[in-house]
């Protein structure tokens, strides 16, 4: 995996993007993965008493993937310092998610190269259902 | 069927600062479930505890280790925030401490509408602060 430096990050360019496709499995997966077991997330009756078609995709795996878009894009020597999401749509399973981000600020604090970003997750009908922001710090050449 | 419980604005409110601890070895197997699940091969995470770990609902997830009862019949996540201040390893133990820091409610004419706001506090072994996340609920 190509290491990122701070002398190569532009203000406005785009991260690179990624696609995930959560099926039921993989929510079955994350519950135990990630040790949430909340019925809206697998009990179609349970999701359809709070007002949902049916079980709906964790927010927080979509927040797990957009850590992953961030590691892929900073490398090895890369650190991630801060993450904001905000969960304002919903997905289900077999729904195609894509996830992006782009360059907001590059600065030096602290003797720190510190990268804002904003991030994204889009349903598979293009609307942002989780989108949020990022810091990043990065190693000079 | 789950069993959630149910109390008024009032009684949420004198629940804020209610505060539970727990602790957990973060081993490889732990790390492998994560990575598995998410479709992410990337191989620092052989040793090194990829920071979507600490997102997850067993190290961030104070809503559900609380207890704290819902205003509202509905209940959905409505946002998150972490702050990274150490990377952690495979067989480090993370002792956890979750505060219900907060209940405001944005009530409107449009319904009723709460937000439940619950810090969470992560430190090594060392005691050093690794991560500080905190999680808001909304229930309507």
């Amino acid at each position: 995996m190509a290491q990122l430096f701070f002398d190569e990050v532009k203000e406005g360019m785009d991260l690179p993007g990624m696609e995930k496709t959560p099926t039921t499995k993989t929510l079955v997966q994350w519950a135990g993965a990630s040790g949430d077991y909340f019925e809206l997330h697998y009990d179609k009756d349970f999701a359809q008493s709070m007002g949902f078609p049916g079980p709906i995709v964790h927010g927080r795996l979509e927040a797990a993937y957009l850590t992953q878009l961030l590691t892929d894009w900073i490398g090895e020597k890369g650190q991630l310092k801060k993450m904001s999401v905000q969960y304002r749509g919903n997905a289900f399973p077999g729904n195609k998610l894509t996830l992006g981000g782009k360059v907001t600020k590059k600065y030096t604090e602290d003797g720190q190269n510190l990268v804002e970003c904003q991030i994204w997750v889009k349903n598979h009908e293009d609307k942002e259902i989780t989108p949020g922001s990022a810091i990043v710090s990065l190693p000079s050449k | 069927m789950a069993d959630l419980k149910y109390a008024s604005m009032e009684e949420i409110k004198a629940l804020e600062g209610k505060k539970r601890e727990e602790s957990m070895e973060i081993d490889q197997h732990m790390i492998n479930l994560y990575t598995d699940c998410i479709g992410d091969p990337n191989p620092m995470w052989k040793g090194i505890v990829p920071p979507g770990l600490i997102t997850t609902a067993m190290i961030s997830g104070g809503a559900m280790t609380l207890g704290i009862p819902l205003p509202h019949k509905r209940s959905v996540a409505a946002g998150a925030d972490w702050d990274f201040y150490k990377p952690l390893k495979a067989g480090d133990t993370l002792h956890t401490t979750h505060e219900f820091f907060e209940l405001q409610d944005k009530s409107s004419e449009k319904g009723p509408r709460a937000l439940m706001v619950y810090k969470s506090t992560h430190k090594n072994q060392n005691g050093e602060v690794v991560a500080v996340s905190t999680n808001t609920i909304m229930s309507y």
